[in-house]
């Protein structure tokens, strides 16, 4: 099955400041992909670029078609929240149910409505009568309800509370996904996401620093919590990252680099476990900031 | 056509006070102060009187036969024009309109929603061009042949109390029902005029980053005031002319006022419209309105305003909104 989305040397340059570095990555189909990157890393760009909003370098397509030409085609199997709370202050719930089912054929209302009435939301409602959070609730309701291949969200749940975001990304999971659809997610809170993502794309300075699945990474990094009397030892074997945990020392270790040392070797120097996608994230971006 | 009757409807929600309430607000006055005083008239005097120092000096009882004739033919055909406000009201109401048509989504972020929904730019575009020149004026012509009618009924009853009763041969005058069909008529040439502005407005909303009004009306007028000094200097000095006068009549006139309903008798031979003792002659001032499309000048303006619309819906393709 080809790619849904496939990127060759994808540049975007903003006057002399480039913001994507020619990348190249592949995602396909029935994936679910953790886009994650520090601020200006160029995750907006990517899909931007995807999305058919921005001119771009390079080669990319999507569901077999160029963004650039093909946007009105590719609209229609193509869903994306790319900023939250930006429907506008004069629409009403009911009108805005009303609109997408008008205007979108793989609309589905009664769903819509569903995920409507877990909400505070009412049908007569003005968005500008709506906080930002119940603003969200009913963007996610109204995309949620779109049975879209391919749907991008750029930090879908900023601004809504730990309880109707777990709701959100259990309902994307269990309603919403399947074998068919494929899903990017940007977000800042990697935690929450995680154990939902079938792949990970590292962003930094334009360019993919990491591209795996959540099996490969599971696999190729090792968290080790090393005894003290161990520290020196385990440090001159070079882990990416170390950091303290109430006086024990917890070190990241890529078993695929130059020289690194098995997950079994490395059971030796202390309890081994599965790092979090946060640390390895931060392991990952040292120094972005610097 | 499905998303496009969508679109369109979406504008109206958007735009409801505009293209709905001011329009019924202003016939609403007018209804309040003309109507009423057709009412007044109705239930307090007894006759046309005139009195001379609390003398009576002159009863009006009735018309003779040939005025009555001219007042009910200039009733039947000149009642729409108690709507005149309602098209001075119109101008402005589509001017901002077409300002914050492809601004307004943009300044909000909302645009990101609407692009996120199967339809395109240029769709989205011609659905506002669409309410700006055909929906707008329906709209306003609707109210206005609504309240013009309630208007000559209370007229006809105000006269027919003071014993002039027109009521018979203004029904009977066929220009009562030709009328609004003649009003109908200038629909496709205002059209035709008002291109030019609605292109250059939108192109503007689509393409300034703020302040759209500063933009749309000063660029134009800078121009103007910029090449009317030129022409000074180099008149004076070289005795050339660089024409300002033909850009400020074939420019800026087109792309700012072509809104105005009328606009056209700016370019029209109004000699032909004098002489009209029986009131309105829509037939002769339909076909002198439309004389004006004669001119070359008109269309090339009108396919400019095509150009520029052509062009607001590129910038909006590809404008990034950051």
């Amino acid at each position: 099955m080809s790619p849904v989305l496939s990127a060759r040397g994808l540049t975007k340059r903003y006057g002399k400041q480039v913001a994507l570095d020619g990348i190249d990555f592949e995602i396909p189909a029935g994936r679910i992909v953790g886009l994650i990157g520090p601020n200006g890393s160029g995750k907006t760009t990517t899909l931007k670029a995807a999305l058919g909003l921005i001119h771009f370098d390079g080669e990319l397509s999507v569901l077999g078609l160029d963004p650039r030409t093909q946007r009105d085609q590719l609209m229609q199997d193509v869903c994306f929240i790319a900023d939250v709370a930006i429907l506008p202050h004069w629409l009403r719930v009911q009108d805005a149910i009303d609109f997408v089912e008008g205007v979108h054929p793989r609309f589905d209302r009664k769903k819509a409505e569903r995920y409507i009435a877990h909400t505070k939301l009412r049908p007569a409602m003005k968005v500008k009568q709506m906080s930002k959070g119940m603003i969200v609730q009913l963007h996610l309701a109204l995309v949620m309800a779109i049975d879209a291949r391919l749907l991008v969200l750029d930090e879908p749940t900023l601004g809504l509370d730990i309880i109707y975001r777990k709701q959100f990304y259990q309902n994307l999971l269990e309603d919403y996904f399947d074998e068919e659809k494929t899903i990017v997610i940007t977000t800042h809170q990697v935690e929450e996401v995680e154990h939902i993502l079938t792949d990970l794309l590292f962003i930094r300075d334009g360019k993919i620093a990491l591209s795996a699945t959540m099996d490969e990474i599971g696999e190729r990094y090792v968290e080790v919590m090393v005894p003290n009397e161990k520290v020196a030892a385990a440090r001159a074997l070079q882990p990416i990252d170390q950091r303290t945990v109430f006086g024990k020392s917890v070190m990241l270790f890529d078993t695929q680099r130059a020289g690194g040392l098995s997950r079994i070797q490395l059971e030796a120097l202390g309890e081994v476990r599965n790092p979090s996608v946060a640390d390895l994230f931060v392991a990952t971006m040292k120094g972005s900031y610097a | 056509m499905k998303t496009m009757n969508w679109l369109i409807r979406r504008e109206l929600w958007e735009h409801k006070g505009a293209f709905f309430w001011a329009p019924v607000a202003v016939a609403g006055a007018l209804l309040v102060m003309i109507g009423g005083g057709f009412l007044y008239a109705i239930f307090t005097t007894g006759q046309f009187q005139f009195q001379v120092g609390g003398d009576q000096v002159l009863a009006i009882d009735g018309l003779p036969p040939p005025m009555r004739a001219r007042a009910a033919a200039i009733m039947a055909s000149s009642y729409l024009a108690f709507a005149t406000p309602l098209f001075l009201v119109l101008p402005v109401v589509v001017f901002f309109y077409c300002l914050a048509a492809l601004y307004d989504d943009r300044r909000d972020r909302s645009i990101l929603f609407w692009k996120s929904l199967p339809m395109s730019d240029e769709q989205t575009v011609l659905s506002k061009v669409a309410v700006a020149l055909v929906v707008a004026p329906l709209a306003t012509m609707a109210v206005g042949m609504a309240s013009s009618l309630i208007l000559l009924v209370l007229a006809l009853a105000a006269g027919a109390s003071k014993g002039v009763n027109l009521i018979a041969p203004v029904l009977a005058d066929l220009n009562l029902y030709l009328s609004p069909l003649y009003l109908l008529s200038f629909l496709p040439l205002y059209i035709i005029w008002a291109l030019p502005t609605v292109g250059w407005l939108l192109l503007v909303s689509s393409w300034a980053r703020s302040k759209v009004f500063l933009w749309a009306v000063g660029i134009p007028l800078v121009t103007l005031a910029l090449m009317a000094w030129f022409d000074f200097l180099i008149g004076r000095f070289a005795g050339l002319e660089i024409g300002f006068k033909w850009f400020g009549e074939q420019v800026v006139a087109r792309i700012l006022g072509g809104l105005v309903p009328g606009i056209w008798f700016s370019e029209a031979e109004l000699q032909l419209l004098k002489q009209q003792p029986d009131g309105f002659d829509g037939g002769v001032v339909l076909g002198v309105s439309y004389g004006t499309l004669a001119s070359p000048a008109v269309w090339v303006a009108a396919l400019a305003g095509c150009a520029m619309i052509y062009g607001a819906m590129r910038l909006r393709r590809w404008r990034d909104e950051g």
